[in-house]
């Protein structure tokens, strides 16, 4: 384990989870490996295959259709596995705290999570620093 | 021939958002698509029932963060349209900029993506780069470079720092020389005019049967624009509308394109006219009596419409809300028929749904020629100029086209 | 109001009731036999276009509010149809509207309203959700809540 964590922290590929969000999160991760922010210069990638991933980015409430969806990519996905959550949604489900089609708030109610990164949206910024923060507590 | 069922969804790597799609192919010819919704359903407007009025607001505007000014503009007038509430001018102002910045951005992120889907990521990396300077202006005038909150009944919550002003025009400017770039690339790369030429047809009687709205009725040649046809704040505004004849993907480009032209101009009529008109910014509504109103703006996909029916307490008793896509995304059924499977995926992004981002890699080993991926570069340039000769009849490429002018 | 609204009302004044009359916005009461009439007149002749359809639960019944949007002057022509709470009923207009497909369907998923002459009637948003039944709508006060696990 000790040996992958440490291969792992030079070059993360990351799967984007869309799950019932507002679509805001979601582009502000496209914006990450556009020309504006570049993250491939970090050796993060987005991936087009939940097979390939090192860290699954969820945004959004997930709603009751969808989570038996997220919980197979989990199973899917090759372990070990880092989940983050991106925005308030699903720490704590922000304005929709009260939707009558919402499974998973907090999110660990459908899949185990290892960092939030909140705010609505989170700054691109902000993203980089929560997946480089959840690298530095590997050892 | 033997039917082919393709099902696509609900995570895929061509669909950024979760949504199904079931194709029926008979070789490489699509017969019949199905489409499953709900992966998103949220009840927007059952939780606005419990939100007061300006609680509702900030609810809408969570309901897409692309077109995230739209809802509010429309929630907003149908607020107002229960009491005939008067908006102060430089409100209306600050209301048609933040508008139309926001259109700039939204073409701008879908002409990326649909130069993602047909493989011209150029282009993606490219519009994205120039859309990162808007989003910069709105944390600069709003604080945040999605969702605004600027919006408010009888108003706009904060006003527009006037010293803004010499630091925005830069920006505009680059934006027309850049897309004027993007309109004469179109009009003259013979690979994208011969990918998106006469592809997923439209026509006019299609769009007013499907109640079609937006640039993708406008682009079969239906004269609507909600902006004029409703009036209020953009009265104050010259500006044309756009209406383009053919219907097909290729003109549902050249359309958003001109678009943004046309954004940039009405743009710079509003920071004209901020230095010259002065004094409130809101003006305080407290009491929203008993009756139904009805509000509509055009958002950059099409019209967004908010119906608010009130008993004069501070909630709504009913918000209806319709997404442009609603009536848009069917519309896939009159023109993604009878296509080849390849231009199905870029006919059903040309309504601009929200779900993007294709993924694609490809391979290939030729057994007898032994040709691997190099050869394949060499074979496609001869072939991109082998179209170049038979459709644009003229060796000139689009960069040598745009320095002539 | 404009001369072609003028001439609508003439032609149907026995048939409407009810009128609200703002500047761009007019609602008025139609009976469910008279809407497929009504709506044909409204799209065919005068070229409205359907922007969509409003279901509301008030305290004695359900109502139908259909928007058609006149883009020529921009003025909304609402008319409003009513039903009982058991078994709502109305005649649906996808035959003469495609448009009209989705809305019908979202209506009947959030409140239950059966539309007579749909030819593909089922439900849009919470289809195969495993939370909510065939008789689970989520927008009427009295829900046949899915009991939760």
């Amino acid at each position: 384990m000790a040996f992958y964590n440490k291969i792992i922290k030079k070059s993360i590929w990351v799967f984007h989870v869309s799950a019932s969000p507002c679509n805001n999160c979601d582009i502000e991760i496209l914006d990450l490996i556009t020309p504006g922010y570049d993250i491939e210069r970090f050796g993060i990638k987005l991936v087009g295959s939940v097979r390939h991933a090192d860290v699954l980015l969820v945004t959004g409430i997930v709603s009751y259709k969808v989570a038996p969806r997220i919980k197979q990519l989990y199973e899917q996905a090759a372990k070990p596995i880092f989940v983050i959550g991106i925005g308030t949604c699903t720490a704590g489900g922000a304005t929709f705290k009260t939707s009558y089609n919402k499974a998973g708030v907090p999110l660990e109610k459908v899949i185990p999570v290892n960092a939030y990164v909140t705010g609505c949206p989170p700054k691109p910024e902000a993203m980089i620093d929560g997946v480089l923060k959840l690298l530095g507590t590997l050892k | 021939m033997s039917k082919c069922r393709i099902p696509l969804g609900p995570f895929h790597p061509l669909l950024e958002e979760a949504e199904f799609f079931d194709i029926k192919v008979e070789g490489e010819k699509v017969v019949d698509i199905e489409m499953e919704t709900g992966w998103m359903h949220r009840g927007h407007e059952k939780i606005s029932e419990t939100r007061s009025y300006t609680q509702s607001i900030f609810l809408v505007e969570r309901i897409c963060g692309i077109c995230s000014t739209s809802h509010p503009f429309a929630a907003t007038h149908a607020m107002e349209d229960i009491d005939n509430v008067e908006i102060p001018e430089r409100a209306q102002y600050i209301r048609i900029f933040i508008g139309e910045m926001e259109r700039i951005h939204s073409h701008l992120l879908w002409l990326g993506l649909a130069g993602h889907f047909i493989g011209y990521d150029t282009l993606w990396m490219w519009t994205w780069k120039y859309r990162e300077p808007v989003l910069q202006i709105f944390e600069k005038v709003s604080g945040n470079r999605n969702h605004y909150a600027m919006f408010r009944v009888g108003g706009v919550s904060r006003d527009f720092d006037n010293a803004l002003i010499p630091e925005i025009h830069p920006v505009l400017d680059m934006l027309e020389k850049k897309m004027l770039m993007i309109a004469g690339a179109a009009k003259d790369d013979p690979v994208l005019r011969s990918r998106l030429k006469g592809v997923g047809v439209l026509t006019k009687e299609d769009a007013i049967n499907y109640c079609a709205n937006g640039p993708t009725a406008r682009a079969s040649g239906v004269d609507i624009d909600v902006r004029r046809d409703d009036g209020l704040e953009y009265n104050l505004i010259n500006f044309d509308v756009i209406v383009l004849p053919n219907g097909d993907v290729y003109d549902k480009l050249v359309l958003r394109v001109l678009e943004i032209i046309e954004s940039v101009k009405i743009a710079r009529q509003c920071l004209d006219a901020f230095p010259k008109i002065g004094g409130d910014y809101l003006n305080k509504v407290k009491h929203i009596s008993p009756g139904e109103g009805i509000g509509r703006y055009e958002a950059p996909r099409g019209e967004v419409f908010h119906y608010i029916r009130s008993d004069g307490s501070n909630r709504p008793l009913r918000h209806k809300i319709r997404a442009p896509s609603f009536s848009n995304i069917p519309t896939y059924k009159a023109s993604c028929l009878g296509i080849p499977l390849a231009d199905a995926l870029i006919t059903l992004a040309a309504v601009d749904p929200c779900y993007c981002c294709t993924e694609r890699s490809i391979r290939v080993v030729d057994k007898n020629n032994k040709k691997l991926e190099h050869n394949l570069l060499t074979m496609s340039r001869e072939k991109t100029a082998n179209i170049k000769k038979a459709v644009a009849g003229s060796e000139k490429t689009p960069i040598d086209r745009i320095f002539e002018d | 109001m404009s001369d072609k609204g003028t001439e609508f009302f003439e032609k149907f004044q026995d048939k409407i009731t009810k009128v609200i009359k703002k500047p761009k916005r007019i609602y008025f009461n139609v009976k469910n036999e008279d809407i497929w009439e009504i709506s044909d007149y409204l799209s065919n002749t005068m070229g409205c276009r359907l922007s969509v359809c409003t279901a509301t639960e008030v305290y004695d019944g359900l109502e139908v509010l259909y928007h058609f949007s006149d883009d020529t002057t921009g003025i909304y022509y609402s008319p409003r149809v009513k039903t009982g709470l058991k078994n709502p009923e109305i005649n649906s207009i996808t035959p003469l509207i495609e448009g009209a497909n989705w809305i019908e369907r979202e209506m009947y998923d959030l409140f239950g309203i059966k539309f007579k002459g749909h030819p593909d009637l089922k439900k849009l948003l919470t289809i195969n959700n495993p939370h909510f039944s065939e008789d689970d709508h989520p927008m009427r006060f009295n829900r046949n809540r899915t009991k939760e696990k």
